[in-house]
């Protein structure tokens, strides 16, 4: 009698033109921490969407507790006592916490003897309860709505307690989290682990790993590359094994000096649609071969700063100067022409129009201009594939077969990131802002795109970068601004900061201006 | 004005069982712009079975009247399945689906009326003719003042209608399927994970939603008419999706909206009698509950908010 929970025996999953999962096997031991590690597209998901009954395998087969079983829905895995916080949330907005972790299963009483009603007094109750037991703080009658995400992930993880799961399947659960966030999601795990739950969790972030992970399996390409000890092993060992090549994540930047100034911003201050004020007196500015990193914790006027520079947010004072112009009362497509580009976070709702074409989504910043457009208003869609065949070639977007003309929506994260950052640059302004440019994305493609801005930076542009991971921000940033509530706590050379202290500015601890 | 509050009430509650109905299809992710086809194919099947059993063996008509409701119940549901096997198995649009499916029901029951009476019972007719909905005076608390009006004269329909929408806002906010059916409506894909079946629910909101409206159509039928035409078709159907998208998809507070537009109707009716309006006029002031939608809607569209996944295709594989 071995003490494996699941021992998954050569999975292999086919699907029309790809191979998913190439005969794997793993096992995962009662009470452990077991990593799933591997880039997007490596066939994680789907692995554990077959163990979830969400696929069925092409073949091999699943034995849990020893015993083989056929997992062929939710419902069977439910039964299996497997449960699964997937990556998207699946959770009914205008319904109670309680309503949502009870759904399929709800308690019933019976009104009158006769008319059966879902007890909701008596799940809030067994809510709350269970909630108090794992140290998952949620107000039961809270509307989804109204909830926070990390309270949304907590109450995913509650839907599977309520269900009795001894195996929690956690699919990237860290990629919507704030740091802090983080920290207590891990905590949360590990005190899962140690009440007895087994539990797998899928990710491409090695830290994470290390912190929390027993063991960890990587794939690559749908192949099981490795199971390793993680205590015996280090990040550089998983993360080459991941990407199937050495990585370097030491950035190359010359000692160049600055040059004359970009972008100037001086003052401004921003209100949100309540009023409340989310900029306060902010004043930077950003030279050329220069990269100033903003740092701050989620939600402290890091965005407002972009989107006040690009034009999406009115400042109520202050002035914003780029190239010695003000710009503060141009619309937005004049403030690209005078030379910013604006690399957004939401790459889905603003950076791309998903169900569009590669080629024209390349082509947004310029299609209104010839050749892309003739003198009478025709679009030219030969030239909109000529430059974007180029751009794919220069940028290594990896798309389908069917090139410029693929539907972005089918591609990785990371492709679509790199088509931005491609567009982007190609028209070759003085500024650019990357706000958050790696964000869900894996090691390979992050190593792409912080060589990209780098080089960028030795060429001579100005770049603002905002970003949420500091790991980010030290490796990338010659100036640090550290931005709390709104206002600038600091501003210094990259040298003289250490992960530390920048923290603390970050918590608004100390303030130097 | 007791006079309007006896009509307006004869208007209002078919009004808002069909409104029901609507808020079951849609609060489980279905568009319904077909509740105009599903009234008045119910209306047609209630009057079928009136004048198949009238003609066949004399029953007695107040059983008749009960079982005329019963079918077209059963008629509304059976046409509804046409839409669930449009909508759910083909995943066809669903608005040119309900469009599709009112034109149809339009010239279908136009064409059976006059294919039937003809084959069946010999006469030529575009028309089933029904009975008098029999009416009722509750002792006593019909003598409140104003208040007792809602009591008076009232066609019994209205309170088997009462007790059917009572039911209904019980199994829509009060059971599992009620709770289930709602998700659906929000988020398919957490009932899934639930491992429930999104589409069986779907199809028997859709059924619900067909079974209500003929409920609805007959009632109107009745009261309007007193017998099942092409006439039928008035819009009854688009009025009851103003009264719930007005009503906020909300049981509550779709009644009320339903209250406000029968209201307006017999308002209207009494302002052309009282005026001694002259006939032109009074097809003008009959668009006042249709003006006065348009106004509501304008006012109230902004703060409501429809089920977050109303119209979208139910995909297992998107995520």
């Amino acid at each position: 009698m071995n003490n494996n929970f699941v021992e998954l025996k050569n999975i292999s999953k086919v699907f029309p033109n790809i191979v998913a999962n190439d005969d794997v096997s793993i096992e995962v031991k009662q009470g452990e921490i077991y990593a799933i590690l591997g880039e997007n597209g490596a066939g994680k998901s789907t692995l554990m969407s077959i163990l979830f009954g969400l696929y069925e395998p092409t073949s091999g087969s699943i034995y849990i507790k020893g015993e083989k079983v056929k997992i062929t829905s939710p419902l069977d895995a439910n039964k299996l006592h497997i449960g699964m916080v997937h990556q998207h949330f699946k959770l009914v907005d205008n319904q109670s916490v309680a309503e949502n972790i009870i759904l399929g299963i709800e308690p019933i009483k019976k009104k009158f003897g006769i008319f059966p009603k879902v007890d909701i007094e008596n799940a809030n109750k067994d809510v709350a309860l269970l909630s108090k037991k794992y140290h998952l703080d949620v107000n039961p009658t809270d509307l989804i709505q109204d909830v926070a995400v990390s309270t949304r992930q907590r109450v995913e993880i509650l839907k599977m307690l309520y269900r009795n799961a001894e195996l929690l399947i956690f699919d990237e659960p860290t990629a919507v989290l704030t740091p802090q966030e983080i920290e207590s999601l891990l905590d949360i795990i590990k005190s899962l682990r140690d009440s007895g739950k087994t539990i797998i969790i899928i990710t491409h972030k090695l830290d994470e790993i290390k912190k929390i992970a027993d063991r960890c399996a990587i794939l690559r390409k749908g192949k099981l590359i490795d199971v390793l000890d993680v205590a015996k092993s280090t990040t550089k060992e998983m993360a080459s094994l991941m990407v199937g090549h050495d990585i370097s994540l030491q950035i190359k930047k010359d000692d160049k000096p600055f040059g004359e100034t970009v972008l100037d911003v001086e003052k401004i201050n921003t209100f949100n649609k309540d009023g409340v004020q989310t900029l306060k007196d902010v004043s930077f500015s950003v030279k050329k071969g220069q990269i100033l990193a903003v740092a701050g914790v989620s939600g402290n006027g890091q965005v407002e700063i972009a989107d006040a520079i690009a034009g999406l947010l009115k400042t109520s004072s202050g002035s914003i100067l780029l190239n010695g112009k003000n710009i503060n009362n141009l619309s937005i497509r004049e403030r690209l022409e005078e030379g910013i580009s604006y690399i957004p976070e939401d790459r889905h709702n603003v950076g791309l129009l998903l169900d569009f074409t590669l080629s024209e989504n390349l082509c947004l910043k310029q299609y209104y201009k010839e050749p892309y457009c003739s003198k009478h208003g025709v679009l030219n869609f030969k030239k909109f594939d000529e430059i974007s065949n180029i751009l794919i070639d220069n940028y290594d977007i990896r798309c389908g077969e069917e090139k410029a003309k693929t539907i972005v929506r089918s591609m990785s994260g990371g492709n679509q990131q790199k088509a931005i950052i491609a567009r982007e640059i190609h028209s070759n302004s003085d500024l650019i802002i990357f706000v958050q440019p790696t964000r869900g994305l894996d090691v390979g493609a992050i190593e792409i795109i912080h060589k990209r801005i780098a080089e960028l930076r030795n060429a001579g542009k100005a770049i603002l970068l905002i970003s949420l991971e500091l790991d980010e921000i030290m490796s990338l940033a010659d100036t640090i601004l550290v931005i709390y509530g709104g206002e600038v706590q600091t501003i210094k050379d990259a040298k003289d900061l250490t992960k530390e202290r920048v923290g603390e500015y970050m918590m608004g601890v100390h303030k130097s201006c | 004005m007791n006079n309007i509050i006896i009509e307006s009430m004869a208007f209002t509650l078919p009004l808002f069982i069909i409104a029901i109905g609507g808020i079951f299809c849609e609060g489980s992710g279905v568009i319904n712009l077909a509740l105009e086809g599903l009234l008045g194919m119910g209306a047609f099947f209630g009057g079928l079975i009136v004048a198949a059993f009238t003609s066949t063996f004399i029953d007695s008509q107040s059983t008749l009247v009960y079982i005329s409701l019963f079918s077209a119940m059963v008629g509304g549901a059976l046409f509804a399945m046409l839409y669930a096997l449009i909508v759910l198995k083909f995943q066809a649009n669903q608005v040119i689906s309900g469009v599709v499916i009112n034109m149809l029901s339009v010239s279908l029951t136009a064409f059976l009326t006059n294919q039937l009476n003809i084959s069946l019972f010999n006469q030529s007719s575009n028309k089933f003719m029904l009975f008098v909905f029999p009416r009722v005076t509750v002792p006593f608390i019909s003598k409140i003042p104003v208040l007792g009006a809602f009591f008076t004269d009232v066609y019994v329909f209205e309170f088997i209608i009462v007790v059917v929408a009572s039911f209904m806002a019980y199994l829509l906010y009060k059971t599992p399927f009620g709770m289930r059916l709602r998700a659906c409506g929000d988020n398919p894909h957490s009932v899934a994970a639930a491992g429930k079946n999104v589409t069986r629910i779907r199809f028997i909101a859709i059924l619900i939603s067909g079974a209500m409206s003929g409920l609805g159509g007959i009632c109107f039928a009745y009261s309007i008419s007193t017998n099942f035409s092409p006439s039928i078709y008035v819009g009854y159907g688009y009025l009851a999706i103003a009264a719930y998208i007005f009503g906020n998809w909300k049981i509550s507070n779709t009644l009320l909206a339903c209250l406000i537009f029968g209201f307006a109707r017999s308002i209207g009716y009494f302002m052309i009698q009282k005026l001694s309006l002259p006939s032109s006029y009074s097809d003008l002031v009959l668009t006042f509950p249709y003006v006065l939608t348009l106004i509501l809607l304008l006012f109230f569209s902004k703060s409501n908010r429809a089920p977050r996944a109303l119209g979208e295709i139910y995909d297992k594989g998107k995520r």
